[in-house]
């Protein structure tokens, strides 16, 4: 049995051989760039919790504006209700100041009215509103994962 | 016998240094020539260069001062590797130590800022000139593409680095940055999640950033220098082709030159550019290009100097999420993209910018017109001068208004 040079036993040729080097390069080399991009999405995360508690509506005088400067958070005693509304503008992220009526961006000149509806300024969005809620132990929680409507009042 | 060592001694020193420099310290023209082609750091230079490209205002100088300004970023960036910590504070307190503690860190930060911020101006205005004088014209297409992604890459590297303090520039630059990569279409939100590492700016951003800063960026950047450089060696300037009387050399009359370059088997003519050459309007690199270049270099690291000595680098306060500064700006060349910014988030932080630099890349394949390569403001080119020139002004009105107009919430402000 002979064997030509460019012909092996199995009767691929060279063009073949070539071809199927040139696949299994591109098969390795995409899976690298593939593997690195998910190498570079961390699976655990130090993060602050989104759930967290503010104190008790005591802590709340009615009729009062706090800001938690920490969390990012106003938080309104009204004589409807407690609700809370984020500090971080919705156009990039910058910190609003209460100023006048409503709330003004330092960075790029967006303004928003009392309950955080856009005014003025290049903010796409409202100022995002989150749910509150009582704790077991009566305390106010803040969940910034689930954000609700401006119409939410949280009834102490 | 002593004399016998001593001259042994001398022939293997003599020796060694050939087998390093290869040739000796060049005493002819000649000599000259042979040290451009058979060293690696000089053989970015040809042999001999036209007259005109010598001239100061054919390039004005702007690549080597960028290269230099590059050269001296390295240097005075490892050093600062030294002493900074890339975690959240501890960077701020490492530049404290930089600014009172460490013997001549104030200075070797304030070279570093300075050059960062001249190496913006300067690659900017590379860009002006190379399009002022219809450079990127064939066979330089691809150049100005390379030269393109190095002026990006320039922007990336001043915005990483100013992060990398930890001061409230540095935090809301972030904050705005990679808020402003979230409006990509489609994409977005995984950007910005790969650039901050995780859902909000911690220790793994600060890292990231640092580490785009100090390997991946500066290590693209070599390797783009070294090809475009290496492609302005093998094109040549750009200029109009004169024809001159002989140059007398130290060695003679330069002959005119009957090689080509052509790869005999390979191809079936040398290459234009070689051929077009007119060899009577060439002198010597070495000294007429190489002592030029020297100088200039001498001039930016002295400027340099006295500017870190007299001027500090800024430093704000300490990194604050609870408090925004007001107004808080950018630094000067990312302003007019700040005002922009101001009216749409999408518009001027995704759309614009990226079609200012497709733009810029279709360029040189858009531009049919032969004419004009080489010369300032080439009359046959006046409608490309007028739209570049006009989108640079627009580009500078922005730049000023965001710097000089624009006050607390970036409301209007009258600078006087």
């Amino acid at each position: 049995m002979s064997v030509t040079p460019d012909r092996a036993a199995d009767g691929a040729n060279r063009r073949q051989f070539f071809l199927a080097g040139v696949v299994a390069l591109g098969v390795s080399v995409t899976g690298f760039v593939a593997s690195t991009l998910r190498f570079l999405v961390p699976n655990v995360l130090y993060e602050p919790p989104g759930r967290f508690t503010i104190g008790n509506p005591a802590d709340f005088p009615p009729g009062s504006v706090t800001f938690l400067e920490d969390r990012r958070l106003f938080v309104f005693n009204t004589a409807e209700g407690f609700y809370g509304v984020s500090s971080v503008c919705t156009h990039l992220g910058c910190n609003v100041k209460r100023g006048g009526p409503g709330f003004q961006c330092p960075c790029h000149g967006s303004q928003f009215d009392d309950s955080g509806r856009v005014a003025r300024g290049p903010a796409p969005t409202p100022l995002a509103w989150y749910a509150l809620s009582l704790s077991a132990r009566g305390e106010l929680v803040v969940d910034v994962d689930r954000t609700v409507g401006p119409d939410f009042r949280l009834r102490v | 016998m002593t004399e016998t060592i001593v001259r042994r001694t001398a022939g293997w020193l003599t020796a060694i240094g050939r087998s390093v420099a290869r040739i000796g310290w060049p005493r002819t023209d000649k000599d000259r020539a042979a040290v451009m082609i058979s060293s690696l750091f000089l053989h970015i230079h040809p042999a001999r260069v036209s007259r005109h490209a010598l001239r100061p205002r054919a390039t004005l100088g702007l690549g080597l001062v960028s290269a230099v300004l590059f050269g001296v970023l390295t240097v005075t960036g490892l050093a600062l590797m030294l002493y900074y910590v890339p975690y959240p504070n501890e960077a701020y307190r490492s530049m404290k130590d930089l600014q009172f503690v460490v013997t001549f860190g104030v200075v070797l930060r304030n070279m570093h800022r300075w050059s960062a911020h001249a190496m913006v101006a300067v690659v900017f205005l590379h860009l002006c000139r190379v399009f002022w004088t219809g450079s990127y014209k064939a066979p330089r297409e691809f150049n100005w593409i390379v030269g393109v992604s190095l002026l990006l890459l320039t922007l990336a590297l001043s915005f990483t680095g100013y992060l990398l303090p930890w001061d409230q520039l540095a935090y809301w630059a972030i904050t705005v940055g990679s808020s402003i990569a979230a409006y990509t279409p489609l994409v977005g939100r995984e950007v910005k999640f790969l650039l901050l590492g995780g859902h909000v700016i911690g220790p793994m951003t600060l890292l990231r950033f640092y580490v785009f800063h100090c390997v991946v960026l500066p290590g693209l950047v070599v390797m783009l220098v070294s090809l475009h450089i290496w492609r302005v060696r093998k094109d040549g300037l750009s200029g109009p082709t004169v024809t001159v009387a002989p140059v007398e050399e130290t060695g003679g009359v330069f002959p005119p030159s009957t090689k080509t370059y052509g790869l005999m088997a390979l191809t079936r003519r040398p290459s234009a550019s070689v051929a077009a050459r007119d060899p009577h309007d060439e002198v010597f690199a070495w000294p007429h290009l190489l002592y030029r270049e020297l100088l200039v270099t001498l001039a930016v690291v002295v400027a340099l100097h006295i500017v870190s000595l007299l001027f500090n680098a800024p430093l704000e306060e300490m990194a604050d999420p609870t408090r925004t500064p007001n107004p808080a700006k950018a630094p000067w060349y990312f302003l007019g993209l700040q005002e922009l910014v101001h009216y749409s988030a999408f518009v001027g932080g995704v759309l614009v910018p990226t079609a200012i630099v497709a733009a810029l890349i279709a360029l040189p394949y858009l531009d049919r017109n032969p004419h004009g390569a080489g010369v300032w403001f080439a009359s046959e080119r006046r409608l490309a001068n007028t739209i570049f020139t006009a989108i640079v002004a627009v580009a500078i009105v922005l730049t000023v208004v965001g710097t000089l107009f624009r006050g607390a919430n970036w409301a209007w402000v009258w600078p006087w």
